[in-house]
């Protein structure tokens, strides 16, 4: 087949001068890189350069077992724009900065407080090397102290911070995980708004504390969480799957542990442009701990009171959601995805109608035992 | 039906998931989108149907062995060169969208030169093969990447982070009037079928084709467009979605692979989609290089004897291919695509005219053969 | 032409040698000459089956019709066949212008070998013989059909050795025995001593990278490959047999599939077809991975994979070829080990390969690490041709992908498979998936 033959000595006369392409495109090795590990952005003090911006760069070691210490280096910038700061930190660092492995931006508070979530979101955006699924958090008092913070324990195979959000890690009620593509599409949608995890560190300074969220919404001051707050969310979003859960209720003080949950809403609109929004919340589990003994026979009256208990704060979290207007459960959405685009309200009567919206909420509690002991 | 035919229609609906389909299809979301892609998928069936019965009523024959049979010279040389140049383009435009992707994405540094001289030149060596053997390339590269590419896709529904309220949203949407552009993007998924032009060749068995398998290809069609175009929804959220340039790679993007060696799962999806676009472009200028081979006759150019034949309209390709790389950005890409298949929903439906006459051509020759 | 004659010129064809014995026994009115070359010929045969019996009968005609009813016996058809058959090691009688030939050559290559390249935890070890008529009879004795046929031929102008066609009549594709047939005729080689030859000299291609037949050693392989409907060609003297047409899926399934249950040969099946891709992509894959995109692979293991190229002072291409060159020298030269030394290459080829090489930061862990398991994988093949072809190929992608990255990886991995489906093994495709309604008498092929 004389095609064959043809080609098969063209393919040395056009291999050979390929491989003098070696020299110029792209090769660049792996030692010649250094990977940034997490990326905090505050406001800086300068007035004509707002962004602060600090990048947790990876030192890497030839042996974990030899130096179980983990490195890291910093380097910040201050800068009008981030692409700006972020070239100004390229001729920082000797070798390549690898933005593809960081899995972590955290905002400084004040950062956020003066509404600039859009344009902080433009840049991690547009850059494709950035991972739609990194987490995003809030840094108190300020996103550089927590980035710079090495808290005990930390192996420098993985960062510790990055254990808090994973689902390997721990898997803690009170936290909020939240991905750049999620942040995303809740600041575009109208009928969701995002929320973010607060981590501050504590007073010794030797670990992190993650267990208050940030919901932001447009035109509007971020709203803090309470810890409990922050645990209801999670319990009603289902991010959390375990959940302990404590009731003072007619002298009675106990904990009980959820390892199943199931939240149902419906979003119904009645007449008046008023909206009428139920919830429906299944828990079950079984009790872990107790202030005074519990005997199994009055399991019932316990889930009763456990029923009451919960009422009481699901209904204070709404009201505290509904009155001051945001919404990062998503009951926009909710009412947008039930109802035709051209029959429904607009999106300045639907903040009308949420401010003033008729919560009803039931607690299906399902205690399964007491524990152990009674 | 055989399972190569199967082959042919599968490639051509899941190549587009990548490329401009769903950029098209989501900047009119709100604009129609949802009741054309409910019409493509009858339209595309029906058409599916019309041409497969054609094709069965003379199996082993390509269009162009018909069409010399049945019409006069000076209509069927310039027709088919006209269908050349439509394959080439096809495939020419999925090849600029995946250079593009791959130097966006993968290797950023490279120049765009070297990855387009990569591409071109594997697909080159494809172009020349038999017809068969095409075939069999395929079902071996599609058994390689299909599972994985099933796997992503069944990642992505089972996935806790999509929001199936968006999805719910979009499709409340449905009371619309069609669009133009988003129903010829849609069409375009179910024009696979008209890659049997030349795969005719290969069917020399009489086959069947009956309402069950009319009936798996609409299931497979709906399926695939209701993921084209709601899934991105359901992970990027419904208002912001047209300001994704590439919704799929920014969904792919989303999802996570925990415990699994490589976490982005972009990567994953990149590399073997890369291999299902090789495939498309591979079967478009295939069939484009068969139809030139009809026009001119390519075996009779020699020199120094030579068969330099062959190699002339592939220095075409590559010449041309170059220079659209060059001078494309992704905007004018988008819109050539939009035109490019608006002129598809008007140019196919015609051809089942030419069908009916080829038909009746056939038979009258059949019968005069008879008597 | 006279038997006097014919003597004459018979020594004449043997003048340069002075192994021809030529014997006239005279007795009691009988008269023979026997002409042979003394280091062919089994003696004993020689005098149990001619010169006791010459003695003991009565007349020359008796003695005509007991040499005529020996087994060894051949008929005489040409002058130019009795220089051949003297050659080989037949002796010549010649009674009253009567020739006779039998055949008492000593064949000291009949002994069956052991399986020595191709073996097995089950099934039978041994392996064919040397000599080709040994070598018939283990393939007849396997294969009990009348439809066995088999055709000689007399190949290599200088050596000429005897060539061997078998294949079964009912099964056979006519038009590939044809084929065969022709390009055999065609083969003008000087000397034919293996079947391996023939295999490049009856294709005609000659950059070929991938085998187009499949060589083997044993019988039972064989009888699998007559049954499939393939020819098979055995050479005098070799001990191994070359088979065609050929399917790539051929040369991954190893005889061991069929003694083993369903589940655990679907089991191995899978593990070879991981080892090929493993051995054939992962060079590739490291250099890809450390010099183009190191963010495919999660944050741990690219740490790691950074973490251990520290002070390596080459650059990962360089390295992967390397320690590959190493690994590659290594191999070929433990096929020509003298047994006395064999020990200390493996030690320090291990040294060398393993630690020392960590040790000084020539290479790094990960790339030690790769180069073992490559070298391992390679070898789960079962037919070892395709073991070679693949080494090759992995230098050609490894070079691809430094040159163009993770894209030109995988791309080069398509137009590899593009290529092998593009390969044609006298008439049949080379890589084609069979599903069972399509071919039904090429299951047999895929044993």
């Amino acid at each position: 087949m004389p095609i064959k033959q043809s080609k098969t000595r063209l393919i040395p006369l056009i291999l050979v001068p390929l491989i003098f392409l070696l020299s110029g495109c792209e090769f660049k090795d792996i030692d010649k890189d250094v990977f940034v590990s997490m990326m905090a952005i505050d406001l800086s003090d300068d007035e004509d350069k707002p962004y602060k911006i600090t990048l947790k760069l990876y030192v890497p070691t030839s042996s974990f077992k030899q130096s179980p210490e983990p490195e890291y280096s910093y380097i910040t910038q201050s800068g009008e724009t981030f692409s700006e700061a972020i070239r100004l930190l390229e001729s920082y660092s000797d070798k390549e900065l690898e933005f593809g492995h960081s899995k972590l931006i955290v905002i400084g508070e004040e950062l956020l407080k003066e509404n600039k979530s859009k344009e902080i979101l433009d840049f991690l955006l547009r850059r494709p090397d950035i991972q739609m699924i990194s987490w995003l958090a809030v840094g108190r008092p300020s996103a550089e102290e927590i980035v710079k913070m090495l808290p005990q324990g930390e192996n420098a195979a993985y960062p510790a911070l990055f254990n808090y959000f994973d689902d390997i890690g721990t898997e803690s009620q009170y936290i909020v995980t939240t991905y750049l593509f999620d942040f995303r599409r809740r600041i575009g949608e109208n009928g969701i708004d995002p929320i973010l995890p607060i981590i501050e560190i504590n007073k010794n300074k030797s670990h992190f504390e993650i267990n208050k969220s940030l919901v932001l919404a447009d035109k509007k001051e971020p709203h803090e969480l309470s810890t409990v707050f922050t645990g209801i969310f999670n319990m009603l979003s289902g991010n959390a799957e375990t959940a302990d859960l404590i009731i003072k209720e007619d002298g009675h003080y106990f904990i009980a542990k959820i390892d199943s949950m199931n939240t149902k809403y419906k979003v119904t609109v009645q007449d008046n442009n008023r909206i009428k929004i139920d919830i429906e919340v299944s828990l079950i589990g079984f009790i872990s701990e107790s202030q005074h003994p519990l005997e199994t026979q009055n399991l019932s009256y316990y889930n009763q009171l456990f029923e009451k208990y919960e009422k009481k704060i699901l209904k204070d979290f709404f009201n505290e959601m509904t009155d001051k207007g945001y919404d990062p459960i998503g009951f926009g959405i909710d009412y947008k995805s039930r109802t035709l685009h051209n029959t429904r309200m607009s999106n300045e009567e639907w903040d009308e109608a949420y401010k003033n919206a008729e919560i009803n909420v039931t607690v299906i509690p399902k205690l399964k035992s007491t524990g152990t002991i009674q | 039906m055989s399972r190569y035919y199967y082959y042919l229609i599968l490639i051509n609906m899941v190549a587009n998931i990548i490329a401009s389909v769903p950029t098209i299809l989501l900047q009119y979301h709100k604009d129609g989108s949802v009741s054309s892609m409910a019409l493509a998928v009858v339209t595309g069936t029906i058409l599916v149907t019309i041409y497969t019965r054609f094709f069965n009523a003379f199996p082993g024959m390509t269009l162009p062995d018909l069409l010399m049979k049945t019409t006069s010279k000076w209509f069927y040389k310039p027709f088919i060169f006209f269908l050349a140049l439509m394959w080439f383009v096809a495939g020419l435009i999925t090849l600029v969208t995946f250079i593009f992707l791959l130097v966006r994405y993968l290797t950023p540094e490279m120049p765009v030169f070297q990855i387009s001289l990569l591409l071109i030149f594997s697909i080159i060596f494809g172009c020349f093969m038999k017809t068969e053997r095409v075939l069999y390339t395929i079902e071996l590269i599609l058994l390689i990447t299909f599972p994985l590419i099933l796997f992503i896709f069944y990642k992505a529904y089972t996935s806790k982070s999509i929001e199936w309220d968006f999805v719910k949203e979009a499709a409340l949407y449905v009371n619309q009037l069609p669009n133009v552009n988003s129903f010829a993007s849609c069409f375009f998924l179910f024009l696979g079928v008209a890659n049997l032009f030349i795969f005719n060749r290969f069917f020399t068995k009489k086959q069947n084709f009956k309402w069950m398998h009319i009936a798996f290809i609409g299931i497979i069609s709906t399926l695939t467009l209701f993921t084209t175009y709601f899934i991105p929804i359901g992970f990027n959220g419904f208002e912001n979605i047209d300001d994704l340039v590439y919704p799929w790679i920014t969904t792919s993007d989303s999802l996570r692979m925990e415990f699994f060696m490589i976490e982005r799962v972009l990567f994953v999806f990149l590399l073997f989609y890369l291999g299902i676009a090789f495939l498309s472009i591979l079967i478009h200028w295939h069939v484009s290089i068969e139809f030139l081979k009809y026009v001119f006759k390519l075996e009779e150019i020699k020199f120094r004897g030579f068969n330099l034949g062959k190699y002339i309209p592939i220095l075409f390709f590559i010449a041309v291919s170059l220079l659209f790389v060059r001078v494309m950005n992704e905007y004018k890409l988008f819109r050539i695509s939009i035109y490019f298949y608006n002129t598809l929903i008007i140019f196919f439906p015609l051809l089942i005219i030419l069908f009916f006459y080829i038909k009746r051509s056939m038979k009258n020759a059949d019968k005069a053969k008879q008597n | 032409m006279s038997s006097f004659e014919t003597i004459i010129w018979i020594n004449e064809q043997f003048k340069d040698t002075n192994e021809l014995v030529q014997k006239n026994l005279e007795y009691e009115n009988k008269h023979i000459v026997l002409i042979y070359i003394k280091s062919l010929t089994n003696f004993e045969m020689l005098q149990n089956l001619i010169i006791k019996p010459f003695f003991e009968m009565q007349t020359e005609q008796q003695f005509n019709i007991y040499l005529q009813a020996l087994p060894q016996f051949q008929e005489v058809e040409s002058k130019e066949q009795l220089v051949l058959e003297i050659m080989n090691g037949n002796i010549l009688v010649i009674i009253q212008n009567e020739y006779y030939l039998l055949d008492i050559r000593v064949s000291n290559n009949d002994k069956v070998n052991s399986t020595y390249v191709e073996t097995t935890i089950h099934g039978s070890q041994l392996a064919l013989s040397d000599n080709l008529e040994t070598n018939l009879n283990i393939i007849r004795s396997n294969y009990h059909q009348s439809s066995l046929s088999i055709e000689y031929f007399v190949k290599g102008e200088v050596n000429k050795h005897k060539v061997a066609i078998i294949y079964d009549k009912e099964k056979v594709k006519s038009d590939v025995l044809d084929s065969i047939r022709k390009r055999l005729k065609k083969v003008d080689k000087q000397i034919i001593t293996s079947t391996t030859q023939l295999n490049n000299f009856i294709n005609d291609k000659r950059f070929s990278l991938f085998p187009q037949m499949i060589i083997t050693e044993r019988p039972d392989r064989i009888v699998y490959n007559l049954a499939g409907g393939k020819v098979v060609l055995l050479v005098d003297g070799n001990p191994q047999s070359v088979a065609a047409p050929v399917v790539f899926f051929d040369f991954m399934t190893s005889m061991e599939d069929n003694y083993h249950t369903v589940l655990i040969s679907l089991f191995l099946k899978i593990l070879r077809y991981a080892g090929l891709f493993l051995s054939l992509l992962l060079p590739a894959l490291y250099v890809g991975v450390t010099s183009f995109t190191p963010e495919v692979f999660r944050t741990e293991l690219a740490l790691t994979v950074a973490g251990s190229r520290v002070g390596v002072p080459f650059s990962s291409f360089i390295e992967v070829l390397f320690m590959l060159f190493f690994m590659e020298l290594l191999l070929e030269a433990s096929i020509r080990l003298p047994k006395a030394v064999s020990a200390t290459a493996t030690t320090v080829g291990g040294l060398i390969l393993g630690t020392a090489v960590t040790e000084a930061s020539l290479a790094s862990n990960i790339m030690v690490i790769i180069v073992s398991a490559v070298a391992i994988s390679t070898f789960v093949i079962p037919v070892n041709e395709m073991a070679f072809s693949i080494r090759v190929v992995r230098l050609v992608l490894i070079l691809i992908t430094s040159v163009f990255g993770l894209a030109g990886l995988v791309l080069g991995f398509f137009v590899l498979i593009t290529y092998l489906v593009n390969l044609d093994s006298f008439g049949e495709p080379y890589l084609k998936l069979y599903t069972a309604s399509k071919n039904k008498e090429s299951s047999g092929e895929k044993a």
